[in-house]
């Protein structure tokens, strides 16, 4: 049957609408009424990142750009030079890539106020395939200078994240996915501090480190080998990849011997390897496996089967780990409809 | 207000006192692009000595008017301005492009009085000027934006995507000056990458555009003065220029892009431009 | 092979329709009262191309369960020409038969007879239009329609409906949950590897990939039949639909096509 036919079926654009989850946009609208030097930017993205929220409420403390990143990004370091607050959006591809150098030279280099909301990042934005796919963009940024990167593991954590912004003098990156991803947090009651990991589930016989969408993976991963296998794996949402908390991962290697980090995101200096300088630095012997990306492009296909595919979804890290700490499971499995 | 008789033997004076110490520092630091600053000084001493609401005691008075290189590698150029005008003691210069210096090719922000923003790469600067008069409408602030951009950076399509911003916005409150030497580095822009025609590109990206001999600067005065009556619609002074301006030997050779100068030449130069 | 629309439709009906009985005799005082001491057996058959499919239901003093297949010596016999014509009587549509020559066994359970009619007639309220006359009423509509829903998507998998099967043989272990907040209404379909099941109240050992959360039995209504869109229905708060909302369209989809087949 026709996929247009159920009342049910909707298209990628008013998909935006559905995203009830992502509230940083009302946030953003409410950080807007107590900052008059708050102003938000877009490039023809507004609704899909959710800053339209913001412009809405201010339309004169609210610019679109048009398809045109770069000039964006410098558009934003010149309102930051003014004494503004810019808080400029689109997706992770486009602001890593595209604008790179602008962010690089014109935000980080001068050190501005810029707070940047990347959204879509990793294969979060499936259907449109591998040009809209930002695969590579914990790698660039991390590198840059002055430059805070924060990966929300939720809708929760990233209006937290954009609150922490006000009180960040100087350029921050907040790498946020589609608006579907599932929620780790149930309320902001958490206390969420810049650079410090937090730990989701404790344990001792192996680590997990994830950041992003990946979170909400590692923490049903380490329940079902908690209670199906009789594993006990601590697991650390590495929200900030910049400043990572390194004295967490010392701590997880110290304590545990074994870590394994998930990220949507390729293998290759990403969160991974980020954690890979730590251990390695330390002189440290501990096990360590990478999950995320291979070096290959992504093929487009829906967010949540890609991550599946990839094996950075629950079932990835369970596997991995009953692969590691040779653990073999047979499930029990009863078809039969309930009445 | 055209420019009065006295007026313009000041500025013409100032703008040899700069070219001379442009050649100067050229000398002194081993190298610098100094073609390009030749070429844009008549436009910077105009607005350094007359146009501009500054104060070279406060160079972060809210209140001031920015200027933004945008074609960065004038930083030689600018350093001379800014010295000459006061934001920093002119000794200063003698250490250009020294590792630990306050001046190096390109100006950094964070570093020199006077200097907005940390330009070099091409087709930053113009983004940058206009986010800054965004901000000033804002803040509902009066002061003006000025920018300088050089015609092989125009190549950038950055450039465009900022003169497309500017006139969706109706920046009124900024200037920008097109420094047409007609050179690049590796030969004369129209062969390089075309530009012609740069005017119509100008009017047709919304721009109320002016074409003016950007060494006359009488008729500079006459533009900036439309410029700052200009209301809805920003403003391009499409200044026809020379490369080299000043140094008979450097005039029009793409050559002088960049380069140093030995204490003869340096001398040579100095008796070109003139007292 | 693949089965036609009145098979599948069938299949429903035996499978997925006549089980939701159950709540009507635990959620409704009056039936359960009704039902206290009864025991018994109703046998539905209906003849099809290749012979007859039916299901019985059994009655044990308050207990029920729903016996697939024929039994040799029930109480009551409801005997249907064709499949049609006994998923027409589900459909609502008039198709109440001569009753001596479809019924048997009449006279010595005339009782049992009327009480099943009762709950029969009281399963209308399963249709898209009827709009229910009170809140206890809502309730048993929405909880009996999740109900016949989630385990109506399972019959349809596992019956090998070649769309449903070609789409649920590719998903790796998936929960989706339906819930209806402020009430214990609850409900999942379980599905891995071309496997489903269908499950009662909320799923415990893995998170929902899709959870569709009703705000209330009144939300629930006409999302249920239909006559709100879903983006509108979101936009309202009348459901959320939280996960995957591609996969939650195609459960959706999956929906509409079993209630065309009961329609």
């Amino acid at each position: 049957m026709s996929k247009t036919d159920s009342t049910f079926s909707w298209t990628v654009y008013e998909a935006d609408k559905l995203t009830q989850r992502e509230i940083y946009g009302i946030v953003l609208k409410d950080l807007g009424a107590r900052h008059p030097e708050i102003v938000g930017l877009s490039a023809d993205l507004a609704k899909s990142t959710k800053i339209g929220t913001f412009g809405d409420a201010y339309p004169d403390r609210f610019f679109n750009f048009g398809i045109a990143e770069q000039n964006m990004f410098g558009v934003a370091a010149g309102l930051a030079q003014a004494g503004l607050t810019p808080f400029v959006s689109t997706f992770s591809a486009f602001a890593s890539m595209r604008a790179c150098e602008f962010v690089r030279t014109d935000i980080c280099y001068q050190n501005l106020n810029v707070k940047i909301i990347a959204t879509h990042g990793g294969i979060s934005f499936g259907s449109a395939g591998t040009t809209h796919h930002a695969t590579e963009d914990y790698a660039i940024v991390r590198a840059f200078p002055n430059l805070t990167v924060i990966v929300p593991a939720d809708a929760i954590e990233t209006a937290q994240a954009v609150k922490k912004c006000m009180e960040i003098d100087g350029p921050v990156y907040i790498r946020i996915g589609r608006g579907f991803e599932p929620g780790v947090y149930t309320a902001e009651d958490y206390e969420f501090e810049v650079g410090k990991a937090i730990e989701m589930r404790s344990g001792t016989d192996l680590a997990i480190i994830a950041t992003g969408a990946t979170v909400y993976h590692a923490v049903q991963a380490a329940d079902i080998l908690k209670a199906e296998s009789g594993i006990s794996a601590r697991v650390l949402n590495m929200h900030t990849l910049k400043p990572l908390d390194e004295e967490a991962v010392l701590k997880a290697v110290a304590e545990t011997r074994r870590l394994i980090t998930v990220e949507d995101h390729n293998v290759i200096n990403g969160l991974g390897s980020a954690v890979a300088d730590v251990i390695a630095a330390s002189g440290k012997g501990c096990a360590f496996t990478k999950l995320g990306l291979p070096d290959r492009f992504s093929p487009h296909g829906y967010p949540e089967d890609l991550m599946h595919k990839f094996h950075v979804d629950t079932d990835g890290i369970v596997d991995k780990v009953r692969e590691l700490l040779n653990r073999e499971f047979e499930e029990a499995e009863d078809w039969e409809d309930e009445v | 207000m055209p420019l009065t008789d006295q007026e313009l033997k000041e500025l013409q004076q100032q703008a040899k006192s700069i070219r001379r110490e442009i050649v100067d520092v050229t000398g002194w630091s081993g190298g610098a692009h100094i073609g390009g600053s030749l070429s844009m000084t008549d436009i910077l001493t105009l607005l350094y000595w007359k146009y501009m609401r500054l104060d070279p005691a406060r160079p972060d008075w809210e209140d001031r008017d920015r200027f933004v290189l945008s074609k960065g590698h004038g930083g030689v150029g600018h350093a001379v301005v800014l010295a000459q005008r006061g934001f920093f003691d002119r000794e200063v210069l003698h250490k250009f492009n020294e590792t630990d210096s306050m001046l190096g090719m390109h100006l950094d922000c964070h570093k020199v009085p006077g200097c907005e923003t940390s330009t070099g790469s091409m087709g930053h600067g113009l983004s940058q000027a206009v986010g800054m008069a965004l901000g000033a409408r804002v803040l509902k602030k009066d002061w003006r934006v000025y920018c300088v951009i050089g015609d092989g950076e125009s190549n950038e399509g950055s450039i465009w995507e900022a003169a497309m911003s500017a006139a969706h916005y109706k920046l009124d409150n900024l200037i920008v000056f097109q420094d047409r030497n007609h050179m690049m580095i590796d030969g004369p822009t129209e062969e390089v990458m075309s530009l012609e025609p740069l005017a119509d590109k100008w009017r047709a990206f919304g721009f109320e555009t002016r074409e003016v001999d950007g060494h006359d600067m009488t008729r500079l005065a006459e533009a900036i003065d439309e410029a700052l009556r200009m209301k809805g619609k920003p403003f391009m002074i499409l200044c026809d220029t020379v490369k080299g301006k000043g140094v008979d030997f450097m005039e029009n050779k793409p050559d002088w892009h960049y380069g140093g100068l030995s204490s003869e030449l340096v001398e040579k130069a100095k008796q070109s431009i003139g007292e | 092979m693949a089965l036609s629309d009145e098979q599948l439709a069938g299949r429903i009906v035996l499978r997925a329709v006549l089980p939701v009985i159950k709540v009507m005799l635990e959620d409704d005082p009056a039936v359960k009262k009704a039902f206290e001491n009864v025991s018994g057996t109703v046998q539905f058959r209906a003849q099809d191309e290749e012979g007859p499919v039916g299901a019985c239901l059994v009655f044990e003093n308050g207990a029920f369960s729903v016996e697939q297949g024929i039994r040799e010596n029930p109480d009551l016999l409801f005997d249907f020409p064709s499949l049609k014509s006994m998923n027409d009587m589900f459909r609502g549509k008039p198709v109440l038969p001569r009753l001596a020559p479809l019924l048997r066994g009449i006279p010595g359970h005339f009782g049992l007879l009327v009480k099943t009619f009762k709950v029969l007639l009281g399963m209308k309220i399963l249709m898209p239009n009827a709009k229910p006359k009170t809140p206890e009423k809502a309730y048993l509509k929405v909880k009996m329609s999740l109900y016949m829903v989630s385990t109506a998507l399972s019959q349809m998998n596992k019956a090998g409906d070649p769309d449903m099967h070609a789409w649920t043989s590719k998903q790796p272990e998936r929960i989706y949950q339906w819930s209806v907040d402020g009430t214990d209404i609850a409900c999942y379909l379980k599905m891995k590897a071309g496997n489903t099941k269908a499950g009662r109240g909320i799923y415990t050992r893995r998170k929902p990939f899709v959870h569709m959360r009703f705000s209330s039995v009144d939300a629930a209504l006409p999302v249920l039949a239909n006559t709100v869109d879903t983006v509108s229905a979101i936009s309202q708060g009348l459901v959320i639909n939280d996960g995957s909302p591609e996969y939650g369209g195609r459960i959706g989809d999956f929906m509409m096509k079993i209630s065309k087949l009961l329609t």
